[in-house]
């Protein structure tokens, strides 16, 4: 096929551009990347709250994948794969930083089990108007191990059997702290919609 | 059933209520409300928006190695190649052929004493001489002349600084290729360069 | 009557200097609310930017542009600051520069590039980042962050930087580290020399690597470090005397040498192909 007949990279088929990325072409990669960049990198930002470091994993996950391209043979969705080594890269940089990618099995203080509460966040209730934005600020608040666990859960859909083999815990562990998680995340929007109603 | 008793099984609970904690839900409010904020949250996260992009530097970056580690090639004429830009390379060129070559170099140099000239040989194919530089970094000094003169002439001598470190990277791994600190210089060797290019397709931006 | 036209004067002098002055620059100064662990993004071609904590959920940044061939482009996406310097066809190092003052909670995470810098950040306990090309990095004080710098040519100091891993790469700058210790310190430089004042802090990794450049690291005599030290075309000097090494580490080439200082709770590696190394002992009578 010649080169002027080739559709353009927009209308590329995935399965095809994963081919052609095996033999090495250049504009098969910008695809691929292009198809999935946001989805890995939003990943990464949340789960390390920083850009800079997002953009790094980003890069690394991406390199890792496309090292490897050559032995993809479509046991499962191209995407999944992807974003499972995307995972993977984070979980080691965490690791790497000595930040809590294992949850505490026993948690080291009152901190955690019973957070401080504003006044009046009692009174607020959240079921049913919980905004988006403000649960995205709240889960950059969580510590490290919760965050790690409720977006691999909550956000990206991992099973607590899957997580368990990433992280290195136990499938109990992996639900404690994810209720954990979920109970500080409650916390916290309750304590900023208290906040919001106070201010003149 | 407590609040207390209640919230200690939350932890298992995938949706499916004993009799006694479906009563306790039925007429306990606080607890309703805690089941009712904790399912939110989880069915909220769900739609956490995937619109945040990375930068187009995080691409750069990806470009530029995978060209290095010659794992890609520009196919199409439309993104015509700059001349001189290498159109293929063997993958995994300078680390694996490097360490194939130290290899082959090692043997033919136990067997024969031609050897050593064959080593060299293959040393020069893979060595730029000090004077000359590689098509691809004449490419990228043209394109930081066009984008910051100003920098052209520190680009070169870092560039070269490099070259030198990657010639004797690659020696030191000829000449041992078990050895793990050679191998480490030759990885560091490979990152600074990088970093070099990385850098200079960054300041070519606008 | 005279001395209302004496006040007029002076004042019709003040607003002259003023308009010079405003003619030539022009400042500028922007207000971020965040939250927690805010990333605040600072990209400047030329000139210097400066980064120190303030109290307050709050991002304040302050700049001053030497001409009207600069734009600055800022922006908030959530918790994240991003603020880019544009220099306009026409501009140079001069007319182009922007000088950024940039205050931010101590937890935020920042991300400094400039190509002329200087870069300085100081007190802060969030990851930093900072990258140049011939500019002079000064970062200080800083704790349990991560310190990420890249630089081409321009000098790297780090002072007083602890519990964070620390990762310098440098083409042909110079990297000093005064007080610097943590989990993992790594410096990898072409031809820029490594200077390392410390106490190898403990249970940390470190690893001080240049191709041509000297190494020259400055130990109290309590260090507790598994030292190996390698150059294969330079010479190596060691002030300390060292116990036998734990691992089997045997130079294949040039000079080399290891060993282990007290409990042998760090790991120090220092090498460089064709430099000098030297592991120094600081005398007690050195105020540091």
């Amino acid at each position: 096929m010649s080169d002027a007949k080739k559709p353009p990279n927009e209308r590329l088929p995935e399965a095809e551009a994963i081919e052609r990325a095996k033999q090495g072409d250049a504009s098969a990669f910008e695809h691929l990347y292009n198809l999935h960049k946001r989805r890995v990198y939003s990943l990464c930002l949340r789960m390390t709250a920083n850009t800079a470091a997002a953009e790094d994993l980003t890069q690394e996950a991406f390199l890792q994948l496309f090292r490897k391209i050559g032995t993809f043979r479509g046991e499962s969705a191209f995407s999944t794969w992807l974003h499972r080594m995307a995972v993977n890269v984070v979980l080691m940089q965490l690791r790497k930083k000595g930040l809590a990618v294992v949850p505490i099995e026993e948690t080291m203080g009152g901190e955690e089990e019973s957070p401080k509460k504003e006044p009046g966040a009692d009174d607020i209730r959240l079921a049913g108007s919980i905004d988006r934005l403000q649960l995205q600020n709240a889960i950059g608040e969580l510590p490290p191990g919760y965050r790690t666990i409720f977006l691999l859960h909550d956000v990206e859909g991992y099973e607590h059997n899957e997580i368990a083999e990433m992280v290195g815990c136990s499938i109990g562990n992996s639900k404690s702290q994810l209720h954990k998680a979920r109970m500080k995340l409650r916390e916290l929007l309750k304590t900023s919609r208290a906040e919001k109603a106070t201010r003149p | 059933m407590t609040c207390q008793e209640f919230e200690r099984v939350l932890t298992e609970l995938a949706g499916e209520f004993s009799f006694e904690q479906e009563r306790h839900l039925r007429t306990c409010l606080s607890c309703s409300e805690l089941m009712s904020d904790l399912r939110a949250i989880s069915q909220q996260a769900q739609f956490l928006s995937e619109d945040a992009e990375p930068s187009p530097r995080v691409w750069n970056a990806i470009d530029i190695t995978l060209r290095q580690e010659g794992l890609i090639h520009d196919s199409s004429p439309v993104r015509s190649a700059p001349p001189g830009w290498s159109r293929w390379r063997p993958v995994w060129l300078v680390p694996a052929l490097a360490t194939a070559l130290v290899i082959s170099g090692v043997i033919l140099h136990q067997r024969t004493k031609t050897a050593p000239a064959t080593v060299s040989q293959v040393a020069a194919s893979l060595q730029s001489p000090e004077s000359t530089m590689v098509p691809e970094e004449e490419q990228l000094l043209k394109l930081v002349a066009t984008q910051a003169p100003a920098l052209r002439a520190s680009y070169e001598s870092d560039l070269r600084a490099v070259d030198a470190y990657i010639r004797d990277a690659e020696s030191s791994v000829r000449s041992n290729p078990n050895d793990e600190v050679a191998q480490e210089y030759l990885m560091n060797a490979y990152e600074q360069r990088a970093m070099v290019y990385e850098m200079a397709m960054d300041r070519s931006q606008p | 009557m005279q001395k209302r036209a004496r006040v007029a004067k002076v004042a019709v002098v003040f607003l002259l200097v003023g308009a010079a002055f405003a003619a030539d620059e022009i400042r500028n100064e922007y207000h971020f609310k965040v939250h927690r662990h805010a990333s605040v993004s600072i990209i400047n071609q030329y000139g210097p930017i400066s980064v120190r904590p303030t109290l307050g959920n709050q991002v304040i940044v302050t700049v001053i542009l030497h001409s009207d061939k600069v734009k600055v482009e800022q922006g908030q996406g959530g918790n994240r600051v991003s603020v880019v310097s544009h220099v306009l066809p026409g501009a140079d190092a001069e007319s182009g520069r922007a000088d950024f003052e940039v205050l931010v909670p101590a937890d935020a995470n920042v991300t400094l590039h400039s190509t002329t810098g200087p870069l300085r950040a100081e007190k802060l306990h969030g990851d930093v980042i900072l990258e140049g090309n011939t500019a002079n990095v000064d970062v200080r004080d800083l704790s349990d962050g991560h310190v990420h710098v890249k630089t081409l040519n321009g000098p790297v100091t780090l002072t007083n930087v602890s519990d964070g891993h620390v990762e310098i790469t440098s083409i042909s700058g110079d990297v000093a580290l005064k007080a610097v210790n943590g989990p993992l310190v790594h410096v990898n430089s072409t031809s820029g020399r490594i200077l390392y004042d410390g106490d190898f802090g403990d249970g940390g990794e470190y690893s001080l690597m240049t191709h041509s450049g000297d190494i020259d690291a400055t130990a109290p005599s309590y260090a507790s470090i598994d030292v190996v030290a390698s150059s294969q075309q330079g010479k190596v000097e060691n002030d300390f005397p060292l116990q036998p090494a734990h691992s089997s580490f045997a130079a294949k080439a040039g000079s080399a040498f290891s060993g282990t200082m007290g409990k042998a709770a760090s790991s120090v590696k220092l090498l460089s192909f064709s430099g000098k190394i030297h592991l120094k002992k600081r005398n007690i009578s050195d105020n540091r």
